[in-house]
């Protein structure tokens, strides 16, 4: 049981926020694993700061891997075909992108930058691959939760692609 | 007065002034690896060929990870294994060489091969009628064969430094296969975030490559080297013995394929010098079984083996191999003379890799925010 004086402590407090643990613990595709398999993982991914504006991925680079916002914010944008840029997304503490990038080298679809001063985590296909053959226990665990990831977001998809069909038909026939 | 012009020049300026202390930085770089090069040569050596061993050893290291050993336990199982096995081959061949290169050294000085020498103005004096010639076509050869054997004996006498470095090289390897990974980090944590990407996926890439380069040169020496072993062992077979030390004249072939063009034929020579001098009944098809198991070795290496474990990108120009080779011996001797292809293939494999980076990559050089100015109001 937690010590009530000293559980909720400013230092234990400034420890666990800079714990790496935690913070991978948020994503979905770590979100499984066991403390001893997240040190793992804490030895191959790389940890970033990017100042404001600073683009962390640009589009049409080779994708290589994602990346984790530990603290800051990250604003996700793409160009259309006149060249002017398109937000998409702002993502906060703890939301995560370039998940796709782990399954293979195909250019990213979109830029991200850093609204502000940012602590990022990146975690990348190499390592993720080594990982993989020399941890194929933990390895298959994290592909697992990766899956999963890319299953929900194609179920979205589809959904979201089914209800504008729909749209599509109602004022089709009226 | 004019704020927008005196803004321009100002930044103007500053960028100027970055670029010249970079380039004047890296050249100061430049001339300090020169002048510190000749004291740091053999360091740089050792350490070149412990990441060679930690390249070949690494799979290994990676198989036994595989299997739930830890790092740590695995690299020094491997490692163990290893040096027992190059101690228990260098005790067993080592010393047969030392023994063989003084033995032909002293024959060659106390002219006991001038049967052969008998032999050759013989040879020379009916064919070309110059006894002369042939005099001293002998003399030159016994020279040469000289020197080149008191060099070689040399070479082997020096084995009491090569075994100190014997155990500097497996200490530098050992942590170069543990924290190899933790260097590439370290690495990479110094580079600025707009190259952060293209230099990770490079560093993998390169890695990758040369990877798989060694090894596959290595792969091949190794099939190489048993393929001439087993070809010399026939030839002793079927003419009594005529070639002594076979298996280690076989793995030096081997080691010599890792030079192309120039190997094969270095590979052969010992073989041919030490069938002349044990003088067998028939030498002549003995050497001449010699050539054409060498022959059928390059054959079946150029055909099969090669193609299949060696990659087609490092492919080298015949002058390039020469070229490199002559540096190669200037700068690190006979060891320089064998590394000096594969590193330059390395370094091909390594320069193709940053150029798919740099074309693949959308490189922003504009300046990074902190580095931006701002614009004086007013």
């Amino acid at each position: 049981m937690e010590n009530p004086i000293w559980g909720d402590s400013i230092f234990k407090r400034k420890k666990k926020a800079d714990n790496i643990y935690t913070i991978l613990k948020q994503v979905p595709i770590f979100s499984e694993l066991k403390n001893k398999e997240l040190s793992e993982v804490e030895k191959i991914v790389h940890r970033r700061k990017y100042k404001k504006s600073e683009p962390i991925i640009n589009i049409g680079d080779p994708g290589l891997g994602m990346y984790i916002i530990v603290k800051g914010s990250v604003e996700i944008t793409e160009e259309d075909n006149a060249g002017q840029k398109k937000t998409l997304a702002k993502l906060p503490d703890g939301a995560f992108f370039g998940d796709l990038a782990l399954l293979d080298e195909s250019p990213r679809s979109a830029s991200a930058i850093a609204l502000e001063d940012s602590d990022i985590i990146g975690f990348f296909r190499p390592d993720f691959l080594d990982l993989l053959y020399k941890k194929p226990k933990l390895g298959i665990k994290v592909l697992l939760a990766l899956a999963k990831v890319i299953g929900e977001r194609l179920r979205r998809t589809n959904e979201l692609l089914v209800q504008i069909q729909q749209k599509k038909d109602v004022s089709g026939s009226g | 007065m004019f704020p927008a012009v005196d803004n321009y020049a100002f930044q103007l300026y500053s960028q100027i002034m970055k670029t010249f202390w970079r380039v004047f930085l890296i050249l100061l770089g430049i001339a300090f690896l020169i002048f510190v090069f000749p004291y740091i040569k053999d360091v740089l050596i050792l350490v070149i060929i412990a990441w060679l061993l930690s390249v070949l050893l690494n799979p290994l290291v990676n198989f036994l990870e595989h299997k739930d050993l830890r790092r740590s336990w695995a690299i020094l199982i491997v490692m163990v294994l290893i040096i027992a096995i190059v101690g228990f081959s260098f005790s067993l061949i080592i010393p047969g060489i030392i023994r063989a290169v003084e033995s032909l050294t002293s024959n060659l000085q106390s002219g006991v091969i001038s049967e052969f020498s008998v032999k050759i103005e013989a040879f020379f004096e009916k064919n070309f009628n110059n006894a002369e010639l042939a005099r001293n076509v002998t003399e030159k050869f016994n020279e040469i064969g000289v020197k080149l054997l008191g060099s070689l004996g040399t070479f082997f006498k020096s084995v009491g430094s090569f075994l100190s470095s014997m155990v500097i090289i497996p200490f530098i390897t050992f942590f170069l296969i543990k924290d190899g990974r933790r260097f590439n980090r370290a690495f990479i944590s110094k580079v600025p975030n707009k190259y952060f990407e293209l230099s990770l996926n490079i560093l993998h890439k390169v890695g990758n490559q040369t990877s798989k380069y060694i090894q596959g040169q290595a792969i091949d020496a190794l099939i190489v080297g048993m393929l001439s072993v087993l070809g010399l062992f026939i030839i002793n077979l079927v003419f009594h013995n005529p070639i002594p030390y076979f298996i280690f004249i076989g793995m030096l072939a081997g080691i010599a394929n890792l030079i192309p063009y120039i190997g094969p034929v270095v590979g052969a020579v010992p073989a041919l010098v030490l069938a002349i001098f044990s003088n067998p009944p028939n030498l002549g098809m003995v050497l001449l079984w010699i050539v054409i198991v060498f022959i059928i070795v390059q054959a079946i290496d150029n055909a099969f083996i090669s193609p299949m474990v060696v990659s087609k990108s490092v492919n080298m120009h015949p002058l390039t191999v020469v070229v490199v080779v002559i540096i190669g011996g200037n700068i690190a001797g006979l060891i320089g003379m064998l590394f000096a292809v594969p590193f330059t293939g390395i370094i091909k494999v390594s320069s193709s890799q940053v150029i798919w980076g740099l074309k693949n990559y959308r490189l922003d050089f504009s300046p990074r925010p902190e580095e931006t100015f701002p614009v004086k109001s007013g």
